[in-house]
């Protein structure tokens, strides 16, 4: 269960349960399952399916009731709070729906923010080319109340590569924003995964989101019902009305 | 509504128990001044009711002025016998009651220093009130009783020795009797009984008395043995009132002389209020502002905005009633504590069971609603402005340009307002009291205006403040900085309920400094004798003869003599004291004069005086004008005005009289401090030691204290003053720490997503504590730099009108550094609950909240 297998990410058994006796709910029903590198992930299913919770326990926000995962070499399942804190600096990144940017900060600085609460000085000419990969060169010293959404959403997926992450986990990018900026947050996250060899797992509900990546999980109930390479959006949509 | 507010209410109690602790603290404090000042009269009351419960007619000397000291003049005993004679006197007896000092074996003094310690006469048991709990009653000239209160206070018991002082005369007896009177504790007052002749002889009162007791036989009213004995006695020296007026005559002189007590208690628990309702105020507007889509939801309900009015107002009427509450029963806890306060710093009160009057109880609940439905008007009316539409927009509350040009201006004009209030304070010439109201009014407008601008300080001030922190932790200082930056007018609010601590800390700290400084130079510039006699309490009399003691030490060059009475000066003066100096005191003293020279003095007629240049401005006299003075004894001496000096050290008070008319027309005939002029090359240190060693045995309350000292002893007085201060000062910075730590939890729940997100993004735990703390010590810091500068200002201002008397203003620079440090570990306190929140945070919660 190493980089031996090319799996950046590995869940072997993940089982997370909620509450209790009759009440209880099995958000997870025991998955097993590996993230390569350099690929972009796209897990779907319908509301309440275990999404979210996959993708916590995968990034080490929430603790599995049984199974393990590791990431690169390390169980992260075993790991207390700094040891967290710490793997969140150096290997992940995150983007999420909402409030992803601090308000109080510039664009730049936000998207700096995770070197800057490092400690570490960030390579300038990697985020030049972060500005500009994200196109906002002329943006670097708005605040976020100065961008638009769309706008927001490429600073934030910026900042997930900025320390350049083993895995980036994104819970609904593309959930706040209309099309076309939906398109450019996609198209940048494809471009991360081919020209950095940048490893990406994405929770979303919009087919076209899944379309653009590689490979398409999909769950219900807790399970895994469907792994494979998406195909066109037509395709996705038309699984998901079977899934349903 | 109401029943939506009170569950609104509940499901934020937290946050509304500290809401309340705010009002609590204020309210007791007041309540807590209420029942202490209340408790201590009552306990007066007892003491001199339960003194007199079997007397019926007192007769005592008749006092035209008050003294300093207190004490009133005795009288010749051969009243008594002519009292004897009047029809219906079942019993009448002289008794002495002298203020004394008290020792124990050791020759170290009894009891707390400020507090009274009577040397009295045995009375038959049919006038007896005290009662023996151990021992008997004093039978012969070793004997004496002493209350068991201070018995037990100094460890003494039936058998020990106690040594009994008088201005004149010390001796030892033995303890035969422990005595106690009614149910009221005496604080640090207390009483010796001897026989009459041993009392009269220690006193130095030999055929005098202080007072004659009276019990009228069965039939005879107070009123009418009051009567008969006024018409047999019928003299216009004595004062002769039923038991029942002497009680209530001591007890309004008491009620007048602690008067100021409630009053500056009141001023503290004012401040306290202010800080409290600037508390409330912050809350309930963060609060609305945060309840924006709730209140838009109720509004697209049909809720009118007299209902969202209403509920807002129903929960800061539950909030004040609950408050006012807790705050009437803390009260109890601050009295007591404020009573333990007193007994630190030597102000020990006669207690007893505490007292709630209905007027205490009715004043806390008005202020504690008050405060709090007013300081939460503001927001409530805000929260009736919300739209139906705020429930589907993330609005934020309409900021308009116009309210903040509208609030720039009234803080200008209230400024203004309270600086003009303060300048006709200073220099208006209205008397005492409505001289400080103005002050006091002004510094609250001042105050208030600069909290109202605040809001535009606070980015620079941050900036400013934020510096150092952002040098020290990078990332963690530059957010703290600019989160308080977030919304100015939040961090201004909170600041200035510091700020108003602080400004008045940093008022007193500077003012207490002037004094301090001014009082040194006074001593330096005017004392020209190495070495001074006083009593140990700073005032009282002391016999001449210590002088005459320290005239036979080998060495001393000169003992030049002080006495001092109180006396009114005639068609209109006040009360001003009267010195009397030996006519070589231009050898130890360096009197400033306007008008004459130490020849003046030396050749001072007893029909002339000499006055302060201030008293005689102040009454419209000057060099050659006659100006009549009462005295205690009734004489009406009539003088003519020959010198006139600037009494800048508050020594020689309002006027100069030769020492013979003190005695014959003042009736003071004690020193009450005596300047030792050294020979030259004698040794300061030696005479001292051999002057301690002579005053110890003949007259132990006689202090002989050297130049430094005697600054040291001033300034030990006026550091416990300041002490004092700073303790009923804590209350108000307490309150605004609660403040402080409120609006952080509040903005923290605000920022929740936003710290999840930084935690998620690699934030440890402790650089979320950091970012915290440092919002809260750069928010303390805008409050206390904001605080003393205005502290600092207001004392440069009020200390104009009093440069002519001496007082000169110093800036004590290392304090207030230490203030702004202070100020700053206050914030890292008060942020220690709300960073331990933000640093619990559960991320995955902190993401998911809605
Ligand atoms: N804190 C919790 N306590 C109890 N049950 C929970 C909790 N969080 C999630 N669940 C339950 O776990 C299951 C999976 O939830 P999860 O949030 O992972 O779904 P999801 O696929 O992300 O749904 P959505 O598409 O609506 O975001 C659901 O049945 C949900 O009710
Ligand atoms: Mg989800």
């Amino acid at each position: 269960m190493s980089e031996s297998n090319g799996n950046v990410v590995t869940a072997s058994e993940v089982a997370r349960r909620y509450g209790e006796g009759d009440a209880a709910v099995d958000a997870l029903a025991g998955i097993t399952t590996g993230f390569e590198r350099g690929r972009f992930t796209a897990i779907m299913g319908p509301s309440g399916s275990g999404k979210s919770t996959l993708m916590h326990i995968l990034a080490g926000l929430d603790k599995p009731t049984a199974g393990t995962v590791h990431i690169e070499d390390v169980e992260i399942t075993k790991l207390d709070d700094a040891a967290l804190t710490k793997l969140r600096r150096d290997k992940l990144g995150f983007i999420f729906q909402f409030f992803n940017l601090l308000p109080v900060l510039t664009a730049e600085e936000n998207l700096v923010l995770p070197l800057s609460i490092a400690g570490r000085k960030p390579d300038q000419a990697w985020v030049d080319q972060l500005v500009r990969t994200v196109g906002l060169e002329d943006r670097r010293t708005h605040r976020p109340s100065e961008l638009s959404g769309g706008q927001q959403q490429r600073v934030a997926v910026a900042r997930a590569l900025i320390s350049k992450p083993a895995v980036v986990f994104a819970d609904e990018p593309t959930g706040n924003l209309d099309s076309k900026a939906s398109a450019d947050v996609l198209r940048l996250l494809r471009q991360a995964v081919d020209e950095f060899d940048q490893t990406v797992v994405m929770v979303t509900h919009d087919p076209d989101a899944a379309a653009h990546a590689d490979r398409l999980i999909t769950l219900r109930d807790g399970h895994i019902v469907h792994d494979a390479v998406p195909g066109s959006t037509a395709d996705v949509i038309e699984l998901m009305k079977q899934i349903d | 509504m109401a029943r939506f507010a009170i569950k609104s209410l509940w499901a934020r109690k937290v946050r509304a128990l500290t809401t309340t602790l705010a009002v609590v603290i204020g309210v007791a404090f007041v309540a807590g001044t209420y029942i202490l000042t209340d408790t201590t009269f009552a306990a007066f009351d007892e003491i001199f009711e339960d003194s007199l419960a079997k007397t019926d007619v007192v007769i005592t000397a008749k006092e035209e002025v008050r003294q300093e000291t207190g004490e009133t003049p005795s009288f010749k005993a051969t009243v008594l016998p002519k009292v004897r004679q009047v029809d219906g006197v079942r019993v009448a007896v002289g008794q002495i009651f002298t203020v004394g000092a008290f020792f124990d074996a050791k020759n170290e003094q009894i009891g707390t220093k400020f507090a009274p310690k009577f040397i009295t006469s045995n009375i038959p048991e049919s006038l007896e009130t005290q009662t023996y709990v151990e021992g008997r009653k004093p039978r012969d000239a070793k004997e004496a009783a002493l209350d068991q209160g201070a018995a037990e206070e100094a460890g003494l018991g039936v058998g020990d020795t106690l040594k009994l002082a008088s201005v004149e005369r010390v001796a030892a007896y033995r303890i035969v009797g422990l005595t106690k009177l009614g149910e009221a504790s005496w604080g640090g007052a207390s009483i010796a009984g001897l026989i009459l002749p041993e009392a009269q002889r220690i006193t130095d009162k030999r055929g005098e008395f202080d007072q004659v007791l009276i019990a009228a036989s069965g039939g005879v009213s107070e009123e009418t043995l009051k009567r008969r004995v006024q018409q047999k006695v019928a003299d216009p020296s004595l004062l002769i009132e039923t038991a029942e007026e002497n009680a209530k005559r001591n007890s309004d002189q008491i009620h007048e002389d602690l008067g100021f007590l409630r009053i500056a208690l009141l001023v503290f628990a004012f401040v306290a209020l202010f800080v409290g309702a600037f508390l409330i105020f912050n809350t309930f507007s963060i609060t609305v502002a945060q309840r924006i889509k709730e209140f838009g939801m109720l509004r697209t309900l049909g809720a009118g905005r007299g209902q969202i009015l209403g509920s807002v107002v129903v929960e800061a009427l539950a909030i004040g009633i609950l408050g006012a509450l807790l705050g009437l029963a803390g009260g109890y806890a601050i009295a007591v504590g404020l009573n333990a306060l007193f007994v630190a710093v030597g102000i020990d009160l006669p207690t007893t069971a505490l007292v709630t009057k209905t007027r205490t109880i009715v004043i806390a609940l008005l202020i504690g609603i008050g405060i709090t439905l007013i300081s939460s008007f503001i927001p409530a009316l805000r929260a009736t402005r919300v739209p139906p539409i705020a429930a589907l927009l993330a609005l934020e509350l309409p900021q308009s340009r116009r309210r903040g040009v509208v609030l720039a201006v009234l803080a200008v004009l209230l400024g203004l307002v309270g600086l003009g209030m303060v300048a006709v304070g200073l220099f208006g010439g209205a008397d005492g009291g409505s001289a400080a109201g103005l002050i006091g009014g002004g510094a609250v407008a001042v105050l208030l205006g600069v909290s109202l601008f605040s809001p535009r300080l606070v980015r620079p001030l941050a900036s400013l403040t934020g510096r150092p922190l952002e040098r020290l932790r990078r990332l963690t200082g530059r957010l703290a900085r600019e989160n308080t930056q977030r919304n100015p007018a939040r961090t201004a609010v909170t600041a200035a309920a510091l700020m108003i601590g602080l400004a008045v800390v940093a008022f007193v700290t500077v003012f207490a400094a002037g004094i301090k400084g001014s009082i040194a130079t006074a001593v330096d510039e005017s004392f020209q004798g190495e070495l001074v006699l006083q009593n140990s309490d700073g005032f009282s009399p002391i016999s001449p003869r210590a002088a005459s003691l320290a005239r036979k030490i080998p060495g001393v060059e000169l003992v030049s003599t002080m006495r001092v009475a109180q006396a009114e000066l005639l068609d209109g003066g006040g009360t001003e004291r009267v010195s009397a100096l030996d006519r070589d005191a231009g050898a130890v003293i360096d009197i400033d004069w306007s008008e004459g020279g130490s020849q003046t003095l030396r050749d001072l007629n007893d029909d002339e005086v000499i006055v302060d240049k201030s008293f005689a401005s102040s009454n419209g006299v000057d060099v050659g004008d006659e100006a009549s003075f009462l005295t205690q004894i009734g004489a009406k001496p009539r003088l003519r005005i020959v010198g006139k000096y600037e009494d800048k050290a508050e020594l020689l008070g309002g006027a100069i009289v030769t020492q013979r008319l003190m005695a014959t027309a003042f009736d003071q005939r004690d020193d009450t401090i005596d300047f030792v002029k050294l020979a030259p090359g004698a040794s300061a240190e030696k005479i001292q030691a051999a002057l301690i060693k002579s005053m110890d045995r003949e007259f132990p309350v006689v202090e002989v204290r050297n130049q430094q000292e005697l600054k040291e002893n001033q300034e030990e007085q006026i550091n416990q003053l300041l002490g004092l201060i700073y303790a009923l000062l804590a209350l108000a910075v307490i309150v605004s720490l609660f403040g402080i730590a409120n609006t952080l939890a509040l903005s923290i729940h605000e920022r929740t997503r936003e710290l999840g997100m930084l935690r998620a993004i690699g934030m440890s735990r402790s650089q979320a504590r950091t970012m915290i703390r440092y919002e809260a010590v750069i928010t303390a810091l805008i409050g206390a730099l904001l605080g003393m500068v205005i502290g600092v200002i207001f004392a440069a201002l009020i200390a104009q009108p009093l440069k002519d008397e001496g007082f000169t203003l110093s800036y004590p620079v290392l304090q207030l550094v230490l203030m702004l440090i202070f100020a700053a570990f206050a914030g890292i306190l008060a942020a220690i609950p709300p960073s331990i929140r933000a640093s619990r945070l559960d991320v995955l919660e902190a993401l998911h909240y809605e």
